[in-house]
C-alpha cells in the first residue's frame, strides 16, 4: 500500500512554522505601507480637462498663487479660479490654443469646468486654509513645490497622522506671513537667525484634540 | 414645605406601561427597524453594500472641482454671507438675518434692530427656512390642473381684466391672508380704484379679529393693540398665551423674561396671573393660574371689573354674572395687585375671547391708566384686516352667483372655511377661480387658475411691524420654482401690467424715503433691515360708553362640557403642516408630535371614562370627527381642546393625512368654542407618539424653584451641598477658553425656539412619527416639562436639556473605540467616523441627551432639500452615535476670527445656535475662566446648580433655580417652594 502522504510532507511543520513566523509580519508590515496614504494618495496624479501647467504659471512667468486662489485668506477653501479668470490673459495670450479650447467653450456656454480634485483631507475632517495660512504655514508646505509641477501631483500624504506631526511641532513649518506664497524661500540653518524669523509672527497653538477638525 | 414634581400621568400613577417604558434605555423595539423592512432583509443589504463598498475602495474616488464661470460678486466659497430680510407673519412681521452658503440661505436669526425679533427668534422663525426648499410646492402656473405658463396666465388675465372694467369689478373679488405691507396695500388700494365695486377681503381662520371688533366697540374704530410686557409689573392673561401662540411673542418673552430676572436676593420680579381653559405655554409661567372654562371667561372679567370697582377703580357699572368654583380671595388678590400698579400692569385678552371681552379689557386697561404705557392702540396703517362678516358675505354672494371672478391670495378657504359655509360648493359658483399659493393645496386643486407664491426668502416686499416699524423683504435667492410674490400678481392684477417685484417695493419706498438721497437711504435700509424711528405711537382713545355692560350676555351657561379649537401653535391653522420639523418638535406641554389627539383634563377622561389613546367620536350639528383622545393635567375640567391646523389632504408629502381635521367642526357661528356637542368613545385605540417619558430621569432634584420671598431668605437654596470626591486625581482645566452653558430656569418659557434652532444649525434629521414612538427622535436639546402639584391643577415647568460636556463625562469611560474624547477646553467631542455604534455612551449616559442614528434618516433626502444643509456640519449616517456639541463649528469660526482679527476671544464672540435664538436671553454660554464673562457670573450666581450633581459628572452646563412670585396674600394657600424634593 503506498504512503498516504509524500516525504516532502514531513517538512510541513517546519513550513507552516515559517509561514507562522513569516506571514503575519508581511501582513501587516504590507498593510501598513501599502495601505497608508504615503503609498496610496502621495503621486496622485489625475489628468485635468486642461493641461494646465504650474511651473509655466507659478514658475517661470512668477504669478503669485492668490491671483487664481484669491479666497486662500480668507476662507476655509482656497478656491479653484473661476473661468473668466483664466480668460482675462487668454483674451490676449494663446487665444486660439487648441489646449484652451475647453476654457473658452466654459465662458462662451456658461457651463463650468470641471477639474478634478488632487488633495483632499480625510473626510469628517474640516480643513481651513485660512488659519494655516494667516498662521504662517505656506503653500510650499503642503502642496509642495507646485511651481515645478507640469501636472499638479500629490506630495504629503495629507494623512491625519501628517496633519498631528505639525500640530504637535508647527515650529519648522512657519515662515513669515510676507513669504506664505513664496516657493523658494527656506528657513534658516542658524537657530537664532530661524527665530527672528518668526518672531513677527503670533504664538500658533494648533489644536491637537479630535473637536480641533471634527464635527 | 415642598413640591413634588412628575413628568406624565402614567409616572405619578405608576402605571406599569410608563414604568417598564422607564427601565429600558430605549424603549421596547427600540432596535427594530421601520415596518416595510425586516431584520434579515436589512442585514442582506448590509452584506451587499459592504462587499460593493471593498471593491470600490480599491481606487480612489475622483472628486471634482466646479468653479463658477463669472465668479459673482462678493460671494466667496466657504465664506458665509449674512443679508437683513423680513418674514411677514400677518399684521406683524419679524425682522431676520439670514445666514447664505454660496447663494443658499441655510439660518434664520432674528435682526437685533427689529423691534418684533430683537435678535431672537421662534421656533416658527427658525422652521420657515425649511419650507423653501420643500420638495412639494407647486412648480409651475397651472390651468384647470394642466402645465401653463405666467405668460399665459397674464395673457388670461388682461382678457378678463376686460370684463371687469365694464362692470367695475362688481363680479370681482380677492380674499387674501391679513398683512401689514406698505406695496402690497399700495396695490390693493390701486386695484380698489380700477375696480371700484370690486370686493378685497382679508381672511384667516384664526386671527385677531375678535380684538379688533372689541377695540372697535370702545373706541369706535379698529385699532391693533400694542403690549409693553417690559413695562409691567402685573400682567394678567385673559384665555391669551402672549408667550407662545402670539405673533409678537418674541418681544413679549423678551419683556417678560427682562421683568423676572434676579440677579441678586434683592431684585424685584414681575408677576404673571393668567385665567384659561387650555393649558399654554402662558399658563405654565404664571404665578397664578386660574383654571376656567372658556366660556365662562366674560363672567370672569365682569366679576374682576366689579372687584377693581369696589377697589375705588372708576369705572362703569357692571353687573358680575355668579360663577361656581370662582376663588374669592383669589380675584381679591389679583384686583389688588392690579390697582397696586396702576400705570404698570397690563390686561391681554386672546383671540378666542368674544369682542366683548376685548372692549372690556380696553376699557379696565385705560382705567388703571396703562395706556399708553404698557399698552398702546394704533391705527393699522398700511394693513389688509381680517373680517369674518365680509368672508360670510362674500360666500353667499359667490352662491347666488354675484362673483364671476375669485382671487385667492395665499389663504386657504377649502380646507379651513367654517364647515357652515359651504366653501367649496360656493366656489364651484365663479367662473374662474385664481389660487396663489406656495402648494397645489385643498384650495389650488379647485382652482381654474394656480400661480405658485414666491417663499418670502425669494421675493421681494415690505412689512410693518406690529408697532408700525417698517422693513424690506428682501431676497435671497431667486425663486427656486420660478414663483411670483404677491406684490407681483397684486401689481397685474390692479393695473394689467406684469412688473418686477423690486420696482413696485422700490416705487412704494420712494415715497416713504422721499427722493433727496434716496439710494443711499435705501441702501442703508436693505442693510439694516429696518427702517429706524418708523414705529408709530398709538392713538389717544377716547372710550365709548357701555363696554362692560356686553359682558354678561356673553358668559355661557352651566353646560357640561365644551369643545374649544385652537390654532396649533407650530402649525398654526394649517399652513405650516408641510413642514417636518415643526411636526416633530414636540408640543410644549403635551409633548406630542406628529398628531393632534383631542385633549380633555384628566378629572374629565375619568368622568368619561375614557384613557389615553381611546378614539372618540365628536358630533357636533351633524358633523362628526373620529379621533384619539389625550389626558393633560391642568385643562379646566369639561373643556376639550381642539387643535387646528391638521388633517391636510393636499399638505404634501410631508403633513397630507397626519392628525384630524378639526375644521370640519368648526363653524362661523361658532368659530371658537362649541357647548352643543356629543362625546362618544368608539371603543378603538390610537397609537400617538408622545416624547413624553423617553429619557425619565427617575424623580431625582432636577428642576428646583421657590417663592421669591424664599429665596430672599435663602439665597442658595438651590445648592445641594453634595460632598464630591474623586478616587483619582481630576483633570484642571485652566487654559482660556473653558466653554461652559447656564442655562436660567426662571427666564425659560419653554417656547421650543432653541430646539428647532439647534435642529436647523445641526442639520439634525426627522425621523417620523413611528421611529418617534419607538424612542428614537433625533434632538439633540430636548425640552423637560415637568408638573408640579395636584394632577388637576398643577403648574408646569420647563428645562431645555442640552449635552451637559461634564469634565467627568460617563459616555467617555465606556467607548470602546474613543469616539467620544474630551478636548482641552472642556468640550465632549464626539468623532462620527470612529464611532462604531456600541451605543455604550447613551446607556452610560445619565442626562439621556445622546441620540443613536438607527437607519440612514437622510438617505432618502431629496436633492432640493440638501441645499439647507449646513456646510460646517457633518451630516450623519447610520449606525453613528450624535449629541449636542455646544456648535463646535461655530466655537472654531469665533476663534479663528479673533485670531486673524488680531485679537483675544472675547465674550460674546462665540454664540450657540439655541443661545442665539432664545428670546428669553435664558441661555448663556462662553468662557468660564474669563472672570468677566457673563456666563462665569451665571454661574457663580445663588441660583446655580448642576443637574444629577452628586453623580460628581461635573456638568459644564448649569441651572438657575426658578423662582415664582405668589401674591402675598396667597402665598400662604400655596406651596411656598423650596426645593421640590421629587417622586
Amino acid at each position: 500500500m503506498a504512503q498516504i502522504f509524500p516525504q516532502s510532507a514531513n517538512r510541513l511543520p517546519l513550513v507552516v512554522a515559517l509561514a507562522a513566523l513569516v506571514l503575519p509580519p508581511a501582513v501587516v508590515g504590507g498593510v501598513w505601507y501599502y495601505g497608508s496614504p504615503r503609498f496610496t494618495d502621495v503621486g496622485y496624479q489625475p489628468v485635468q480637462p486642461v493641461p494646465y501647467s504650474h511651473k509655466l504659471h507659478a514658475g517661470e512667468m512668477q504669478i503669485d498663487c492668490r491671483y487664481c486662489h484669491v479666497s486662500v485668506e480668507k476662507s476655509a477653501v482656497a478656491n479653484v479660479p473661476p473661468t473668466q479668470v483664466c480668460m482675462n490673459c487668454h483674451l490676449l495670450v494663446a487665444r486660439n490654443a487648441e489646449s484652451l479650447a475647453p476654457i473658452r467653450d466654459s465662458l462662451k456656454s456658461g457651463s463650468p469646468m470641471r477639474w478634478l480634485r488632487v488633495h483632499k483631507v480625510g473626510e469628517y475632517a474640516y480643513f481651513n486654509h485660512r488659519v494655516h495660512v494667516g498662521a504662517g504655514v505656506g503653500c510650499v508646505s503642503c502642496h509642495g513645490h507646485v511651481e515645478e509641477m507640469d501636472v499638479v501631483h500629490q506630495v504629503e500624504p495629507l494623512s491625519m497622522g501628517w496633519c498631528l506631526d505639525c500640530h504637535r511641532d508647527p515650529k519648522p513649518n512657519l515662515r513669515p506671513l510676507s513669504e506664505i506664497t513664496n516657493m523658494t524661500w527656506k528657513p534658516a540653518r542658524d537657530p537664532e537667525a530661524r527665530e527672528r524669523q518668526i518672531a513677527g509672527l503670533r504664538p500658533v497653538h494648533p489644536p491637537t484634540d479630535c473637536s480641533g477638525c471634527h464635527r | 414645605m415642598s413640591a413634588e414634581h412628575w413628568r406624565s400621568l402614567g409616572e405619578l400613577e405608576e402605571s406599569p406601561e410608563s414604568r417598564a417604558f422607564r427601565e429600558r434605555e430605549f424603549p421596547e423595539g427600540a432596535s427594530e427597524p421601520p415596518e416595510g423592512v425586516t431584520r434579515r432583509t436589512v442585514l442582506t443589504l448590509l452584506g451587499a453594500s459592504a462587499g460593493a463598498a471593498s471593491l470600490v475602495a480599491c481606487r480612489r474616488p475622483e472628486e471634482h472641482i466646479v468653479p463658477y464661470v463669472e465668479a459673482p460678486e462678493q460671494i466667496m466659497p466657504g465664506v458665509a454671507r449674512h443679508y437683513a430680510t423680513t418674514m411677514p407673519n400677518g399684521t406683524s412681521a419679524y425682522g431676520l438675518v439670514v445666514e447664505s452658503h454660496e447663494g443658499r440661505p441655510t439660518k434664520l436669526e432674528g435682526n437685533e434692530l427689529h423691534p418684533a425679533s430683537l435678535g431672537a427668534s421662534s421656533a416658527r422663525v427658525q422652521a420657515a427656512v425649511l419650507d423653501l426648499y420643500d420638495p412639494d410646492r407647486s412648480q409651475q402656473v397651472l390651468k384647470r390642473g394642466e402645465p401653463s405658463s405666467w405668460t399665459d396666465f397674464v395673457a388670461a388675465w388682461k382678457e378678463r381684466a376686460k370684463l371687469h372694467a365694464a362692470d367695475g369689478g362688481e363680479t370681482l373679488a380677492i380674499v387674501a391672508t391679513p398683512s401689514a405691507a406698505p406695496t402690497l396695500a399700495r396695490q390693493l388700494a390701486a386695484f380698489q380704484k380700477a375696480y371700484p365695486k370690486a370686493r378685497v377681503v382679508g381672511y384667516a381662520p384664526v386671527s385677531e379679529a375678535n380684538a379688533l371688533a372689541g377695540v372697535a366697540r370702545a373706541a369706535g374704530r379698529a385699532l391693533l393693540p400694542v403690549h409693553h410686557l417690559d413695562k409691567a409689573k402685573a400682567i394678567l392673561a385673559i384665555d391669551a398665551d402672549v408667550l407662545h401662540a402670539d405673533p409678537e411673542m418674541i418681544r413679549h418673552t423678551r419683556g417678560f423674561a427682562g421683568g423676572r430676572r434676579v440677579v441678586a436676593p434683592g431684585d424685584a420680579m414681575n408677576r404673571l396671573w393668567s385665567v384659561e381653559a387650555v393649558f399654554s405655554i402662558t399658563g405654565a409661567n404664571a404665578d397664578h393660574r386660574l383654571r376656567l372654562p372658556a366660556r365662562l371667561i366674560p363672567g370672569f372679567v365682569a366679576a374682576l371689573a366689579a372687584e377693581l370697582q369696589k377697589g375705588g377703580l372708576a369705572l362703569e357699572a357692571v353687573t358680575a354674572p355668579e360663577l361656581p368654583g370662582l376663588d374669592k380671595t383669589w380675584l381679591h388678590a389679583l384686583a389688588e395687585d392690579l390697582l397696586a400698579n396702576r400705570g404698570a400692569s397690563v390686561i391681554v385678552a386672546g383671540p378666542r375671547q368674544p369682542a366683548a371681552v376685548h372692549a372690556a379689557v380696553v376699557a379696565l386697561n385705560a382705567a388703571l391708566g396703562n395706556v399708553p404705557a404698557t399698552v398702546e392702540y394704533r391705527e393699522p396703517t398700511d394693513a389688509l384686516l381680517p373680517s369674518p362678516a365680509a368672508f360670510a358675505e362674500l360666500g353667499s354672494a359667490l352662491r347666488d352667483g354675484k362673483v364671476k371672478t375669485l382671487v385667492v391670495l395665499g389663504a386657504n378657504p377649502a380646507y379651513d372655511a367654517p364647515a357652515d359655509l359651504d366653501w367649496k360648493g360656493a366656489a364651484a359658483k365663479a367662473e374662474e377661480l385664481v389660487h396663489f399659493g406656495s402648494h397645489v393645496d385643498e384650495t389650488g386643486a379647485l382652482a381654474s387658475w394656480h400661480v405658485p407664491s414666491a417663499h418670502f426668502l425669494e421675493s421681494w416686499g415690505d412689512a410693518r411691524a406690529r408697532c408700525g416699524t417698517l422693513s424690506v423683504v428682501q431676497p435671497l435667492i431667486l425663486p427656486l420654482y420660478g414663483a411670483k410674490s404677491a406684490v407681483e400678481l397684486v401689481g397685474l392684477l390692479a393695473s394689467g401690467e406684469d412688473r418686477p417685484g423690486y420696482d413696485l417695493v422700490q416705487a412704494t419706498w420712494r415715497g416713504l424715503l422721499g427722493e433727496a438721497d434716496f439710494e443711499k437711504r435705501w441702501n442703508r435700509v436693505l442693510h439694516d433691515g429696518v427702517l429706524p424711528d418708523s414705529a408709530q405711537p398709538g392713538v389717544k382713545l377716547e372710550l365709548k360708553p357701555g363696554t362692560l355692560g356686553e359682558l354678561a350676555a356673553a358668559t355661557g351657561g352651566a353646560g357640561e362640557l365644551e369643545l374649544v379649537f385652537q390654532a396649533c401653535a407650530k402649525l398654526e391653522a394649517g399652513g405650516n403642516a408641510n413642514n417636518a420639523w415643526l411636526h416633530e418638535l414636540p408640543d410644549a406641554i403635551t409633548k406630542v408630535t406628529w398628531d393632534n389627539p383631542l385633549l380633555v383634563s384628566p378629572a374629565t377622561a375619568a368622568a368619561k371614562g375614557l384613557k389615553d389613546e381611546d378614539m372618540v367620536r365628536l358630533d357636533v350639528a351633524g358633523r362628526s370627527l373620529e379621533l384619539p383622545i389625550q389626558r393633560v393635567p391642568g385643562l379646566a375640567d369639561g373643556t376639550l381642546v381642539l387643535y387646528l391646523g391638521y388633517g391636510r389632504t393636499k399638505a404634501g408629502r410631508v403633513g397630507t393625512g397626519v392628525g384630524f381635521d378639526a375644521f370640519r367642526l368648526r363653524t362661523g357661528a361658532a368659530p371658537d368654542l362649541v357647548t352643543d356637542f356629543k362625546l362618544m368613545r368608539t371603543g378603538e385605540r390610537y397609537d400617538i407618539s408622545q416624547t413624553q417619558d423617553h429619557g425619565s430621569m427617575e424623580g431625582r432634584k432636577l428642576i428646583r424653584e421657590a417663592t421669591l420671598a424664599h429665596y430672599k431668605d435663602e439665597p442658595k437654596f438651590a445648592n445641594e451641598k453634595t460632598p464630591l470626591f474623586s478616587l483619582w486625581a481630576e483633570h484642571e482645566y485652566k487654559k482660556s477658553p473653558q466653554w461652559g452653558m447656564v442655562i436660567d430656569l426662571n427666564s425659560c418659557t419653554g417656547c421650543n425656539a432653541c430646539a428647532v434652532a439647534c435642529q436647523s444649525e445641526n442639520n439634525v434629521p426627522v425621523v417620523g412619527k413611528d421611529q418617534v414612538r419607538r424612542g428614537r427622535e433625533m434632538a439633540w436639546l430636548r425640552i423637560d416639562r415637568y408638573f408640579t402639584g395636584e394632577p388637576s391643577d398643577p403648574t408646569a415647568a420647563f428645562q431645555p436639556v442640552p449635552c451637559m460636556q461634564c469634565e467627568n463625562a460617563p459616555c467617555e469611560q465606556v467607548c470602546p473605540v474613543a469616539a467620544t474624547v474630551h478636548d482641552a477646553e472642556g468640550l465632549n467631542a464626539m468623532v462620527y467616523n470612529r464611532c462604531i455604534g456600541t451605543r455604550y455612551c447613551s446607556n452610560n449616559c445619565p442626562y439621556k441627551v445622546r441620540r443613536f442614528n438607527f437607519f440612514n434618516y437622510t438617505k432618502d433626502t431629496p436633492k432640493v432639500l440638501k441645499l439647507l444643509n449646513n456646510p460646517d456640519v457633518t451630516v450623519r449616517s447610520r449606525g453613528v452615535m450624535e449629541k449636542c456639541t455646544y456648535c463646535v463649528q461655530r466655537l472654531s469660526a469665533a476663534k479663528i476670527d479673533a485670531r486673524l482679527g488680531g485679537r483675544e476671544l472675547k465674550d460674546g464672540d462665540a454664540r450657540t445656535a439655541c443661545q442665539q435664538a432664545c428670546p428669553a436671553e435664558a441661555i448663556q454660554f462662553g468662557d468660564l475662566v474669563d472672570l468677566q464673562s457673563k456666563v462665569r457670573k451665571a454661574r457663580e450666581n445663588d441660583r446655580t446648580y448642576a443637574l444629577l450633581e452628586d453623580l460628581n459628572t461635573r456638568p459644564r452646563t448649569t441651572y438657575q433655580a426658578r423662582l415664582r412670585n405668589p401674591h402675598p396674600t396667597l402665598a400662604k394657600a400655596e406651596p411656598a417652594g423650596g426645593e421640590g424634593p421629587h417622586a
